[in-house]
């Protein structure tokens, strides 16, 4: 257990490093190169400067720190307001923990350098008819005999990938089987986004930007060597990858959105709020919704700092921060009045731009992705107060 | 920690919950015996010399079962005593109000005139069990004081609220002659200090009772929608109430949160603690609400008690300035220190 001397040295050397290194003017990207491009610089930075990935183990530079160093690190990103790391969230996170908790060492080997050199990764997990229902997925893997070794030949399509026009790996759920329970067919691949047969197909979004893709695969043939698990395993090794994230990134995200409060507070003054009670109240109001969100999210941390988690805990913090992130852009599409609709040019990397409309159309996110908001209530629904799961078998 | 978590075993052992509002004047018979009026009283001055985070868990273990024996308004007289050293006798009324004996703090706005010769009339409105009071600490024309019950021009009232876990009185005053040995606070700027001390501490325990209010309130709609059946299945199978329950869920624990925080910060603003009691006010409120209409029918009948948290989150969103008052000042130090 690291001692809080111990810790309150890591944060001036945080705050120190941050000071000379964080990046001005990233908010400033107004194309995805532009974003790619800041975004690549900012991850190698931390990889030298040892902040990348803090929750990888001792064997890799950086890595080896304890939840409480990790949360200490994030606290101090946050504060400096430098860059999100969103372009290597899932390959410093997500495959990451996949190949951890499931590769083989050779997989590992293979892959975690190049996460560290700056590799992209993207998620091929959700399908048209397998969004909350993951397990529904169909995209169809069949495996051949070949002389240099089987593979797999994979048919189907892939949707809300993140950023996946820039990946140059895929981690794949694909059916492998349609025998028994659907979780028991589907196997975890890494499938190379340059292989033949893989079509990118960036989204038009409501609020112009391209952050998610489609992705159609058409005979792409990925070898037998870079399954993650065996083959029929792929749901449990896909637990592996979405509990990855222990809840670092909504306690960021919490604390930079209260970071970001003084925009509202710049409306308020623009204009010419600052005596109107009504506004003030809201704006008091959103103030300690977002002060609670904040409290909630450290209150997590620490209790799994301590070793203690409950199921459900997680999706309190979630529909609580993404409800205050709502509350938050729409107090400002308000304030904003008229001005706020007409079309603005979008900046990318940040989620509170101060572009109200598409900070509000944007975090619908966070209540739609990654485990939508009705998904996190039946889990604290039926996990944490136990209330009873409707049966199953119901035909259409 | 250990010392918290013992502290919540033996108010849940003393107050079970499955008692709702018990009497109240056994209730407090065994506060004093069990000597939860000292918990906030510093060693120094012969108390047990407790934290905030000690009266806080009390306050939500006391919310969630109702309690009638005015434990939040008593704390908080003792502590303006406390935070009153130029008072004579100080030390006898810690001792006298430690013990048991009672002088609740006045936790609304009182509406007082002083004629030129001092005397003072009007009526201090809203205090809790007057009729078991010495004393009251209010706010006259001035000054914070002790206003001794049984002085001439001193006469109280019951008043019935429809909150039933509580008393509260009416306390007249005709010509009453402030005594200056009773004075706690005099002049703005030491009537200020006194407020700012005490204010923090009526929202904290305020918002901790509405917490616990709100917790029990939801475990009780909760076990009762998997007890109710209705076409064929219990009332919790159905997912429009599950989606109710869990947000109330949410609410509370984001509420709580914010709670536990603010009890360690000491750097936390008068306003923000006003705004973190209006917060747990809302939430106690909203999820009462709700709580009825889980209950259906049933929820309406005065056998029930669904009714009584409603009753009392009503109440608790009145006490220690209003709700709007705290967000709009919490909005204005927001925007100041967000220049």
């Amino acid at each position: 257990m690291a001692s809080d001397t111990h810790l309150e040295g890591l944060r001036a050397e945080v705050r120190n490093w941050l000071v000379a290194n964080a990046p001005k003017g990233w908010r400033e990207a107004r194309t995805h190169q532009d974003f790619f491009k800041s975004q690549r610089a900012w991850f190698l930075k931390l990889v030298e400067g040892g902040y990348a990935i803090p929750h990888w183990p001792a064997e890799w530079p950086g890595g080896g720190r304890s939840l409480a160093e990790q949360k200490v690190i994030y606290e101090e990103l946050a504060a400096a307001d430098a860059p999100r790391l969103l372009l290597s969230f899932v390959s410093t996170f997500h495959a990451f923990s996949t190949l951890e908790e499931c590769g083989t060492e050779e997989q590992k080997k293979r892959y975690m350098p190049r996460i560290l050199e700056g590799e992209t990764w993207c998620q091929g997990f959700s399908e048209p008819n397998a969004g909350s229902d993951l397990a529904a997925l169909k995209c169809k893997a069949e495996r051949i005999s070949r002389p240099d070794g089987d593979v797999y030949v994979i048919n189907g399509q892939k949707v809300w990938s993140t950023m996946a026009q820039y990946a140059d790996k895929c981690l794949l759920l694909v059916r492998t089987s349609s025998d028994g329970v659907k979780q028991a067919g589907i196997t975890y691949l890494l499938m190379d986004m340059k292989a033949p047969g893989v079509s990118v197909r960036p989204i038009h979004q409501i609020q112009h930007d391209e952050e998610f893709a489609e992705i159609f695969l058409d005979n792409v043939e990925i070898p037998v060597s870079e399954r993650v698990g065996e083959e029929g395993a792929g749901w449990a090794v896909a637990q592996a990858t979405l509990a990855s994230e222990r809840g670092l990134t909504l306690m960021e995200l919490s604390y930079r959105l209260r970071g970001s409060l003084y925009r509202v507070a710049k409306l308020i003054r623009d204009h010419g709020h600052e005596n109107d009670q009504g506004i003030l109240r809201d704006f008091g109001t959103l103030v300690t919704q977002v002060d609670s969100v904040c409290a909630l999210a450290d209150q997590f941390l620490n209790n799994r700092i301590n070793g203690i988690e409950r199921i459900g805990d997680a999706s309190n913090v979630k529909n609580s921060y993404s409800r205050a992130l709502r509350a938050y852009s729409l107090l400002g599409v308000r304030l904003g009045g008229m001005d706020e609709q007409y079309i603005a040019p979008i900046t990318f990397g940040d989620l509170n731009t101060g572009n109200w409309m598409a900070d509000y159309m944007n975090s619908y996110a966070w209540t739609i992705a990654g485990g939508s908001e009705e998904v996190q209530r039946n889990i604290i629904a039926e996990r944490m107060l136990e209330m009873p799961r409707e049966p199953k078998g119901w035909v259409l | 920690m250990i010392e918290l978590n013992e502290l919540i075993d033996a108010a849940q052992k003393a107050f079970p919950a499955d008692q709702l509002s018990p009497a109240r004047d056994a209730s407090w018979q065994l506060v004093a015996e069990m000597g939860w009026l000292m918990i906030r009283v510093p060693e120094d001055d012969g108390g047990l010399g407790l934290g905030r985070e000690a009266s806080t868990a009390i306050h939500f273990e006391m919310g969630r079962v109702l309690a009638s024996m005015p434990l939040i308004p008593a704390q908080l007289g003792l502590q303006a005593v406390i935070a009153s050293p130029d008072l004579p006798d100080r030390a006898s009324w810690i001792e006298r109000l430690s013990a048991g004996e009672y002088a609740p703090l006045h936790m609304l706005p009182t509406k007082l005139t002083c004629t030129s010769d001092g005397l003072v009339s009007g009526t201090i409105s809203g205090v809790f069990d007057a009729d078991l009071a010495i004393a009251v600490v209010a706010k006259l024309p001035d000054a914070y004081a002790l206003v001794p019950m049984d002085a001439a021009g001193v006469s109280i009232v019951e008043r019935p609220a429809w909150d039933t876990s509580r008393r509260l009185f009416d306390v007249v005053l005709d010509g009453y002659q402030p005594d200056p040995s009773h004075i706690l606070a005099k002049g703005d700027a030491e009537v200020r200090a006194l407020h700012d001390t005490l204010s923090p501490e009526a929202h904290l325990a305020l918002a901790a009772d509405c917490l616990g209010g709100a917790a029990a309130a939801l475990d009780m709609s909760v076990e009762y929608t998997k007890m109710r059946k209705q076409f064929d299945r219990p009332l919790a199978m159905f997912q429009a109430l599950k989606h109710r329950a869990a947000d109330l869920k949410t609410r509370i624990v984001a509420a709580e949160a914010l709670l536990w925080n603010r009890v360690r910060d000491e750097e936390a603003t008068v306003a923000q603690m006003g705004a973190l009691k209006a917060l747990a006010a809302d939430v106690y409120q909203f999820v009462t609400e709700e709580a009825i209409q889980f209950h259906g029918g049933i929820g309406l009948t005065d056998e029930h008690p669904c009714h009584l948290f409603m009753k009392r989150a009503m109440l608790n969103l009145q006490l220690c300035g209003s709700s709007d008052l705290w967000k709009e000042r919490t909005g204005r130090e927001a925007l100041a220190s967000l220049a």
